[in-house]
């Protein structure tokens, strides 16, 4: 299966998975506050989480490209890349897939949040909150970051040992903590993350700008503004046109280089400003405070976006 | 506040960037080699700070960084003479050595 159609599973995945853990969070809610606030509450965590759940997958699609990156130029150009830097690699997807594992584990927990009135319910949770603080740990690489994972970690246990209890208001505090300790988590980690995708896109246009110096580039796109008015499509150029058409497909590169700059810190901006305000109106159902929002935080939409752009290259 | 990854980053780029420039002057086998090995050290220092981290409030990183910047900035001025390819391959030397103690400091 192409990785990148298994990454879109993967999404859906992960989507559901979220999406159930907030459900379950609307059960839990529910206990301590109205039924609307309960529901408004569930409906603006589960758009929140699903698009952080496709932020992390889009970042790995852009690490994947790196790598091959990295490999074309070592062909094409003798650019070496060493075994270590593909280790070194190799370490970030891999700190970048626990991040997705720990998105998907949550779902496990949200089914037991749904078992909430049976009696087995309390072990399930506990065995599935055991699990995310395992994967918790395991987030060691980001030395950054470590604070942030130990509030993680305490709001898990605290969660656990509140469902342990039948203890639902608890249990809600425990989730506010949780939604918190991830909003800053992400924002720790967004240096890291941000550098992944500069490098990746000024990779990709010192590549691309190479190829078309050499000649390797079908130019003719250039051409669409005139041609795709008429329904007419361009012909492979000759080399002569092709090297004259040179100059625009670097400007198009150089434009398309800052768009992808600017998509990127404007989707990275929107899913901070998501979780910090996800945050808050956790806090504000925990606490037992009147919640006026009824609609998702508006800047997932933004993220959704990024995120659908960059898996359809 | 220094930023020691996108010092040791900018470093690795602004490399990979000017490296076929670089590669076509070179004038000696010894030259290339010496070329490739400061790009894989450039880009494994640069792959290694991503999973490290780097605590940017450190001082002595701080100093590092500054150094960097302005070995940086040389790189760049020299890379746009190209009249001394040697000179110009001892100023990466310069960068991708600072950004490898910024390594060790992880």
């Amino acid at each position: 299966m192409p990785s990148r159609v298994r990454s879109s599973v993967a999404i859906f995945q992960i989507r559901l998975a979220i999406a159930a853990v907030f459900l379950g969070c609307l059960t839990l809610i529910a206990g301590c506050k109205t039924s609307e606030d309960a529901a408004a509450a569930a409906t603006q965590m589960s758009a929140t989480a699903k698009s952080l759940s496709d932020y992390y997958a889009a970042l790995s699609a852009i690490l994947s490209d790196t790598d091959q990156i990295y490999s074309i130029n070592e062909e094409l150009y003798s650019k070496p890349y060493s075994t270590e830097s593909r280790q070194e690699l190799k370490t970030t997807q891999a700190e970048l897939a626990k991040r997705i594992t720990l998105a998907t584990d949550l779902s496990t927990l949200a089914g037991n949040f749904a078992k909430l009135t049976s009696s087995s319910a309390p072990a399930d949770v506990a065995t599935a909150g055991n699990k995310l603080e395992s994967e918790v740990d395991d987030l060691a690489s980001y030395k950054a970051s470590a604070g942030e994972q130990n509030a993680i970690k305490s709001a898990l246990q605290l969660f656990v040992t509140a469902v342990q209890a039948h203890k639902e208001h608890e249990a809600a505090q425990a989730m506010d903590s949780l939604a918190s300790g991830l909003s800053a988590l992400f924002d720790k980690e967004a240096p890291s993350w941000k550098s992944v995708n500069d490098v990746y896109v000024q990779l990709a246009a010192t590549l691309a700008g190479n190829l078309v110096d050499q000649n390797a580039v079908d130019n003719s796109a250039a051409l669409k503004p005139a041609l795709d008015p008429f329904g007419l499509t361009p012909s492979a150029p000759a080399p002569d046109l092709n090297t004259k058409l040179a100059p625009l497909a670097k400007q198009q590169i150089s434009a398309r280089q800052a768009s992808l700059l600017n998509s990127y810190s404007n989707a990275t901006d929107a899913m901070s400003k998501s979780l910090q305000e996800m945050s808050q109106r956790i806090h504000m159902v925990a606490t037992d405070k009147p919640m006026a929002f009824r609609t998702p935080p508006v800047t997932v939409a933004t993220v959704e976006q990024w995120a659908t752009q960059v898996l359809s290259y | 506040m220094a930023n020691a990854l996108s010092d040791v980053q900018a470093t690795f780029l602004s490399l990979d960037a000017q490296y076929n420039l670089l590669l076509a002057g070179c004038k000696t086998q010894a030259q290339r080699n010496a070329l490739a090995a400061q790009y894989a050290t450039a880009q494994q220092n640069y792959q290694s700070t991503l999973n490290a981290t780097l605590t940017d409030n450190d001082a002595q990183v701080a100093a590092l960084s500054t150094q960097l910047k302005a070995a940086n900035a040389q790189v760049v001025r020299a890379t746009a003479e190209l009249g001394n390819i040697s000179k110009v391959i001892d100023d990466i030397t310069t960068a991708v050595s600072l950004g490898a103690q910024l390594v060790a400091m992880a």
